[in-house]
């Protein structure tokens, strides 16, 4: 016979004090893995967005970022026509782009950052969706004018609307603020091509190209045509991969802290709840004895006291998610070591990690009450009514 | 100290729940330095710095490549002692996971401009010598077994090659987890792109005050050049890859925070309960003459040994741990992984703080009571 809930939730209700310091251990321990997690969700988030399925981007054979890369406008052409790649009329749906590296200092402090600025000529709204002026307008061709992405001009010094900023000897203006659907370009500048081109008297080569493909087969056939090529020493990949390649390091060594942290905090916290629960079994031992004359077997007050426990580790769950919430969203940066320059992304708490971390709140929970619940359930009735 | 032996005794008396608070401490200690180390490596690049040294890179970006023919032009600069470039290979040995540094050198000056890389005068010059050559740093050699005259092979994705070296000499000393080869091999081997280019110039200067002046001189020769430069000193070359963590690093310390707020939790609910569970005592003590500071200061004292012996434990613990376990083997770019004494203090009057803090609002509360009060507790 199984014990009415209502039994454990008066008792959670008459010592809440201690249900809700509990509770709270368990939840910092929640919100602390959510948000390590959270933060490496962002950066993978950012990165695997960026690639639009159907492109691919050719670079220089080795190169893993577009920054050490380079495409030379020969090559460019012959690529653009090659079969496969997406006409508009006679045009073909491509871009050569060209990517410098700016050094700035970040806001409120004295050091920074590099961050990426990118030449891009008409197509390159095209290929690249969810390109939107937020603020200002954009570049017009020819012109030394910049676009600068929100995230940027929120992040650095000097790249609000108006200011001007230099890229090697040359002054650029920016007219206005983008966003770009959480990818990454939301980490940089861009600028004509053309004008970027002749500031860094890179007037014959790219850095890298980037061609719509059809369809999957074309695209296939399209990154082998050109990356077998022994002529052109170019290496053509699928731009989702492109990116998802870049995110490694980052994020996977913030997942590795996340495991890290959050099981010693766990343990931390198993050990906290196992002494509430042992102080409860033990406040609770004469009711125990009562409950077993009135006909509940040990089964029942084991269950009884596993079900107090979890219900108290959920709540704390809960109250980690709540804690972390706030965060959702919140943008920060660090480097990406493919490029040498600023990332900047959101904290990304998403239902399958806020899931997981309420199952993790509940796991400590259990655990953690498992030897004091084994306890009460083995109590012997006469001794305990006489406690 | 009169009453040490009462206090020693209350501690002992719920053995159980001083075990588990205990280890509860013993944990989040542990995490605690952990983190505060994480944080201390992250800056020891610059920390360690060679005042007397510079480095010379694009001033682009690291990505871009300077030609190799500055090296001269360099050397010739007032106050500099000796120059070589210095350029990234990464090299993968067998997998990815295998991750550490490689850098193509000069190898007849590394001797000069590295001088606290230790190694025997016969690896030296077997190094020297040998065009194919490698030194390698001691950890690499505990990681992955290299010994002297072993030929590896490393894949670079940056140069599409595989490349065969001989180990010729173990270094010790600063970062021990790189492998340094032949600039003149890579050279050799280079695609078109990285012919006769270099990624940086390791510097020498004749002494430290001549550091800044040299990098003014060095980046005002090439200004106008393909490839201006940006030359700055060891020291603040390391603090630029330092910042480039970013947020990273406000982040961690908001998980010690978060870390430090929940061992109060913790300890507060196990003295809330301690000292509740003893409120009928307070009772008893005060009816035979205890003063309320006295009964306060006992529980004050119990709540302080515990956190003594919980966080003395955390950071044995992690001292002997980082100290017979070397933790940078395991994590890329971390030339070490040992706790500083700072932190290991700061850890320690942390500790002794929550440990005052989570028991002063129950004890407030249970000797501010009157004596008939206290005796009625039912607690």
């Amino acid at each position: 016979m199984a014990l009415p809930l209502k039994y454990n939730l008066r008792n959670l209700i008459v010592r809440k004090g201690s249900t809700l310091a509990t509770a709270f251990t368990i939840g910092l321990t929640v919100a602390v893995f959510l948000l390590v997690m959270a933060l490496a969700r962002g950066i993978d988030m950012t990165l695997s967005s960026s690639g639009e399925p159907l492109n691919v981007i050719v670079v220089r054979e080795g190169s893993t970022a577009e920054l050490n890369s380079s495409v030379s406008r020969e090559q460019y052409n012959d690529l653009i026509y090659l079969d496969g790649v997406v006409r508009e009329g006679e045009t073909p749906l491509a871009t050569g782009e060209i990517i410098t590296l700016i050094y700035k200092p970040r806001k409120g402090m004295s050091q920074g950052s590099n961050v990426q600025v990118r030449g891009v000529g008409p197509m390159s709204f095209k290929l690249h969706s969810g390109f939107q002026i937020a603020q200002g307008r954009t570049f017009q061709p020819g012109l030394m004018e910049a676009v600068v992405s929100k995230r940027i001009t929120e992040r650095f010094q000097g790249l609000d609307i108006g200011d001007k900023f230099r890229i090697q000897t040359t002054d650029y203006t920016v007219v206005g603020t983008f966003d770009s659907g959480g990818k990454a370009f939301e980490s940089e500048i861009w600028v004509d091509v053309n004008s970027l081109a002749s500031t860094t008297k890179r007037v014959d080569s790219f850095s890298s190209a980037v061609l719509r493909a059809k369809d999957q087969n074309a695209l296939s056939a399209l990154s082998k045509r050109i990356t077998d090529d022994p002529k052109l020493h170019l290496k053509a990949v699928s731009e989702r991969t492109f990116y998802e390649d870049q995110q490694g390091i980052a994020s996977g060594a913030l997942k590795g802290l996340a495991v890290f942290i959050s099981f010693i905090m766990a343990v931390g916290a198993g050990f906290a709840g196992m002494n509430t629960m042992y102080a409860a079994v033990a406040r609770r031992t004469k009711e125990i004895g009562t409950l077993r004359v009135l006909g509940f077997g040990r089964f029942s007050i084991l269950i009884a006291f596993l079900l107090e426990s979890v219900a108290v580790a959920v709540i704390g769950a809960a109250i980690g998610i709540l804690l972390a919430m706030p965060l959702n969203f919140v943008s920060t940066g660090t480097s990406n070591w493919a490029t040498f320059s600023e990332i900047a992304f959101n904290f990304r708490v998403t239902l399958d990690l806020a899931v997981m971390a309420l199952v993790f709140g509940a796991i400590i929970g259990f655990i953690g009450s498992l030897l004091p619940s084994i306890r009460a359930s083995r109590l012997r009735i006469v001794e305990a009514l006489r406690a | 100290m009169r009453f040490a032996k009462l206090i020693l005794k209350n501690v002992l008396r719920n053995k159980r729940r001083t075990l588990l608070t205990i280890s509860s401490l013993i944990v989040s200690l542990f995490l605690i330095i952990s983190l505060a180390t994480i944080l201390t490596e992250f800056e020891r690049g610059s920390q360690e710095a060679n005042p007397m040294r510079l480095m010379s890179r694009h001033s682009v970006s690291l990505g871009f490549l300077l030609p190799i023919g500055d090296v001269q032009r360099i050397q010739s600069v007032q106050g500099v002692k000796a120059v070589m470039p210095f350029t990234w290979f990464g090299g993968i040995y067998k997998d990815e996971k295998n991750f550490f540094a490689n850098f193509a050198v000069d190898a007849a000056k590394m001797k000069e401009i590295y001088a606290e890389l230790k190694m025997p005068d016969d690896q030296w010059k077997a190094f020297e010598s040998d065009r194919q050559g490698a030194m390698v740093g001691k950890k690499l050699q505990i990681l992955y077994g290299f010994t002297p005259g072993q030929r590896i092979t490393l894949k670079s994705p940056i140069y599409n090659q595989d490349v065969e070296f001989v180990v010729r000499g173990v270094y010790t000393g600063s970062d021990e987890k790189t492998l340094f080869f032949h600039h003149e091999y890579l050279n050799e081997l280079a695609p078109a792109w990285a012919k006769d280019q270099a990624g940086l110039f390791a510097i020498l200067a004749n002494s430290a005050d001549d550091v800044p002046r040299i990098g003014q001189t060095v980046d005002s020769m090439f200004v106008n050049t393909d490839a201006p430069t940006k030359t700055e000193s060891e020291k603040e070359f390391a603090r630029s890859f330092e910042t480039m963590m970013g947020g990273v690093k406000t982040f961690l310390y908001g998980i010690m925070a978060a870390i430090t707020f929940s061992l109060l939790l913790v300890m507060g609910n196990t003295m809330a309960m301690t000292v509740r569970e003893r409120t009928k005592e307070v009772g008893t003590l005060k009816a035979i003459g205890f003063k309320r500071g006295t009964i306060a200061g006992l529980f004050v004292g119990e709540a302080v040994l515990l956190a003594v012996i919980g966080a003395g434990i955390g950071i044995a613990a992690a001292t002997l741990l980082f100290r017979s376990v070397d933790m940078s083997l395991y994590i890329p770019n971390f030339v070490s992984f040992v706790p500083e004494t700072e932190t290991l203090i700061a850890a320690f009057v942390l500790a002794i703080l929550v440990g005052v803090i989570s028991v002063v609002y129950s004890t407030y509360r249970v000797t501010g009571l009157t004596i008939a009060e206290a005796l009625r507790s039912t607690e």
